[in-house]
């Protein structure tokens, strides 16, 4: 089973990046104010759109629940602040592309009257951890936003199990998680015991990286002071995509996921920091999970820093405080440089899984370089962290031949951008995967289900086909019995015979 | 607010490298060479280079005309130059100047854009520019200079630069210089003419176009060409299984002969340091467009390199065989990535 190693592994490829985390891990945490009105998604990236249960024009109270999860991988959602509800409509979202979701238009006001949705928990085992956790709307906080208690849901007790805390950020720029083992190192502590007992985890592990000065020795001095020694704090070289699941998990055990499996068919489980220090919050304060740190940083921020922040705050809220002129950006990206989302407008909204605002000018984002044709220079597969061949499947997915990008991999590509940057012919490589794989996906539905439709036509002509044939049958005998005339005689003269010798008392009575 | 965000996929961060960086690359690494061909065989190559990277532009400038591509980018981008110069080291010194011409049109209108342009050329430009001229003018081919150091013997005498041009563009026969008094041969033609002729190798090798440990002069250039590719491994622009391979199994192959007989099978060190599996093995198999991509598949394609080159050298008709061996394994190198796709993350022991 999985287990921490002594040695730490190492996984191929990889990145040495310019980790630009100067810009915002020094200052202190701001609390940002409360914005007129939030704006909140009932859809957190891929996941299931949430089902409201507030009505246009309700008056809801801080940490209310206005939205019910209708699917078991959907999230509940709270109100981070007392207010009206304004509207419930389809807006862009923080989500890939910006895509749109039914989202829910909150006013504020500064009544801010709280009422107490999670009650204290007056027991602490595995099941009622992972209620609370369902309960306070958690889900991975690190950018894939998996709901957290289906993590613990779908594990089986018998299994020992490994804890990672993963507070590897390896993005450069985004520095939330390691201002918040910074800052609230009992909570991250205390909140990585909790999961432990969710988990029914015996060990546990901190993941950070090895640039982060005095993380480790504050977080050892934590651990120490609570007594749980059972937590490890362990540094991981840092290179570009240590903190991606995969590749911390392969480092710390030397063991690799199974393609298209998750980490708990090794029996273990990874959480981000952000997440575990919600689980102590819901468990510890019972409060649900509406606000975020979000890092703000890039060119021509007057503030770069950390923001604590409300679900829901628009992002030209957040800009306004950070000081960040909105005249000479050129890219407004959320996430990290390389695996970012670029977003269209400010107007857009702060989620559960918003990390970082990346604001970069015209100079520092992608200049407008020219793609040339690929060289084949082989760049991408010395970076590919998954030990893929990026430039074949490129081939392929261009000459749409999309079943040799099957053959080769593509489903395993974890899209960390990679190869995309450090290719000479500027080729935007995760595109073309991101397009394979959505496409290949959409054929196989599509596939699947001619397959269904031939299936119940097959059925359906076969059904017509045995009743016809069954009807045929009797008629056949039928006709065969009246062919045979000297059967039909015996059988006439039978009838007869029994209606001669009927006895005589039966006309009377009828 | 700015009207329009810039909404282009990430990262979003500026790229670390360019084609036009990568070839520049080359091209540095392939100076300390020159220079050591230039301080033994005189000023010719000079010409040889500057005569195909004209001709080699020229031919780029029209095939990009006649196949509606942009011409900025493909013309700054540093590719002609590198197969031109790879080109020209093959050459004589002293070929005339329509040999550089000709192999220049067969490396960019044939090689290059006939198959679809930079990055879809199954051979390597330069190899199949030298295979051509070596098929079309054997005879240019075959006179080659003298190394600085031989000519102090005063049988030969060395050239300058008016004659080597006069050689070049008007034709040796026509100026005032004997054919022979200017002209030799090159180590590995010398060994195999002299192999023909009955002689051992350990006779041969005492001949004047000999060094110490190659081919006088020859020598020299290969270890420049090493330093050259040392270079392009510290700047990752190559990797190091290619050239290891190639070397490798040059002297893995060539030893066994060796050893079996002496007098007429050439000595590893002979191979690795006179003629051209140098410059093949930093310089020409490491040509990512037309070799094998997975880190399996190179060993493989250097292998392949280095087991015709010997085999051509020691069994064929022509002295070397570096480029009859990298434009066979071109051919093959397809094959061999589909038989070498790499196992990924998650799938190592599982079918």
């Amino acid at each position: 089973m999985a287990e921490l190693k002594d040695r730490l592994s190492t996984f191929h490829g990889g990145l040495v990046l310019k980790h630009h985390k100067e810009l915002s891990a020094g200052s202190e945490v701001t609390e940002v104010d409360r914005p007129r009105s939030l704006t909140i998604s009932l859809r957190v990236n891929r996941g299931h759109v949430s089902e409201p249960v507030v009505a246009v024009g309700d008056r809801v109270n801080k940490y209310q629940i206005i939205a019910q999860p209708i699917h078991p991988f959907g999230v509940v959602v709270h109100a981070p602040y007392s207010g009206t509800i304004r509207a419930i409509e389809e807006r862009p979202t923080a989500a890939p592309d910006a895509e749109s979701a039914p989202c829910i238009i909150l006013d504020t006001d500064d009544r801010d009257d709280a009422t107490d949705y999670m009650p204290p928990l007056t027991e602490f085992n595995r099941q009622t951890l992972i209620n609370r956790m369902r309960e306070a709307g958690i889900l991975g906080m690190g950018g894939a936003g998996f709901p957290t208690h289906a993590k613990y849901d779908h594990h089986t007790q018998d299994m020992e199990t490994l804890l990672i805390i993963n507070g590897a950020e390896c993005e450069p720029y985004i520095t939330c998680d390691e201002r918040l083992m910074l800052d609230q190192p009992e909570a991250l502590i205390k909140g990585t015991d909790l999961l432990m007992q969710a988990a029914t985890a015996s060990r546990a592990v901190i993941a950070i990286e090895d640039n982060l000065g005095g993380v480790k020795s504050l977080l050892d001095k934590t651990i120490k002071q609570l007594g749980l020694e059972t937590i490890d704090v362990v540094k991981v070289p840092t290179i570009y995509p240590t903190g991606g699941e995969k590749q911390l998990i392969k480092v710390l055990t030397g063991l690799e996921v199974p393609s298209g499996q998750t980490p708990l068919s090794l029996g273990i489980i990874m959480q981000n920091v952000a997440t575990t220090k919600a689980v102590y919050d819901a468990v510890e304060h019972n409060r649900p999970l509406t606000q975020r740190l979000v890092t703000v940083t890039g060119d021509q921020v007057g503030r770069p820093g950390n923001y604590l922040t409300a679900i829901g705050t628009p992002f030209y809220h957040l800009l306004a405080l950070a000081d960040c002129p909105m005249s000479e950006i050129d890219k407004l990206v959320v996430g990290g440089p390389m695996m970012g989302y670029p977003m269209p407008s400010a107007d857009i909204a702060v989620d559960k899984t918003t990390n970082c605002l990346l604001l970069l000018t015209a100079d520092s984002s992608k200049p407008d370089l020219t793609t040339l044709p690929c060289i084949r220079c082989g760049d991408c597969v010395k970076a590919c962290p998954q030990d893929l061949l990026p430039q074949q499947l490129f081939w392929y997915i261009q000459g749409d031949d999309l079943e040799k990008a099957r053959d080769h991999h593509v489903f395993d590509c974890i899209e960390c951008g990679a190869c995309s940057w450090v290719c000479p012919s500027h080729i935007d490589l995760v595109s073309y995967y991101r397009y394979a794989k959505s496409e290949l996906t959409y054929q196989d539905y599509k596939k699947a289900k001619a397959q269904l439709a031939k299936q119940r036509h097959e059925n359906r002509e076969q059904r017509l086909e045995d009743i016809k044939a069954e009807r045929q049958a009797k008629r056949r005998a039928k006709t065969d019995k009246l062919k045979n005339k000297s059967q039909a005689k015996q059988e006439i003269s039978a009838v007869l015979d029994r209606l001669k010798n009927k006895p005589k008392d039966d006309g009377e009575s009828s | 607010m700015t009207g329009q965000l810039n909404t282009s996929g990430s990262p979003h961060i500026p790229a670390r490298f360019s084609v036009t960086k990568v070839m520049g690359w080359v091209l540095i690494a392939l100076i300390p060479a020159i220079f050591a061909l230039l301080f033994y065989f005189g000023i010719g190559l000079i010409v040889q280079i500057t005569l195909a990277t004209l001709a080699g532009y020229l031919f780029e400038w029209w095939s990009l005309t006649w196949r509606h591509q942009p011409l900025k980018p493909f013309l700054t981008d540093l590719t002609v130059p590198v197969t031109a110069v790879l080109f020209a080291l093959c050459l004589s010194p002293i070929a005339p100047w329509y040999v550089a011409v000709v192999g220049m049109f067969f490396a960019i209108v044939v090689a290059k854009h006939l198959y679809g342009g930079l990055g879809n050329n199954i051979f390597n430009p330069a190899m199949v520019a030298f295979a051509t001229i070596l098929v079309a003018f054997p005879q240019s081919m075959s006179l080659w200079l003298p190394p600085t150091g031989l000519t102090q013997f005063g049988e030969l005498q060395t050239i300058d630069w008016k004659h080597t041009l006069s050689i070049i563009f008007v034709g040796i026969q026509n100026s005032d210089l004997a054919v022979d008094a200017v002209t030799a041969a090159t180590p590995l033609t010398a060994l195999k003419t002299g192999l023909q002729q009955g002689f051992s190798q350990s006779e041969i090798v005492q001949g004047m176009v000999f060094g110490d440990f190659g081919g006088l002069g020859w020598e020299w250039i290969a270890n420049w060409l090493f330093l050259g590719g040392l270079v392009l491994l510290y700047k990752r622009i190559i990797t190091w299984h290619v050239p290891a391979a190639v070397l490798m199994t040059t002297v893995a192959i060539s030893t066994p002969f060796y050893l079996f007989n002496a007098d007429i099978y050439m000595s590893p060190q002979q191979h690795i340091f006179s003629g051209g599996i140098m410059l093949a093995a930093f310089f020409i198999a490491t040509d990512p467009t037309s070799g094998c991509s997975s880190h399996r598949g190179k060993l493989i394609f250097g292998a392949g390199v280095a087991i015709l080159t010997v085999l051509i050298r020691n069994f064929g008709a022509y002295p070397d065989g570096v480029a009859f061996a990298v434009l066979l394994m071109n051919l093959s190198a397809p094959l061999i990535d589909r038989l070498t796709i790499p196992k990924p993350y998650g799938k190592k022991g599982h079918p």
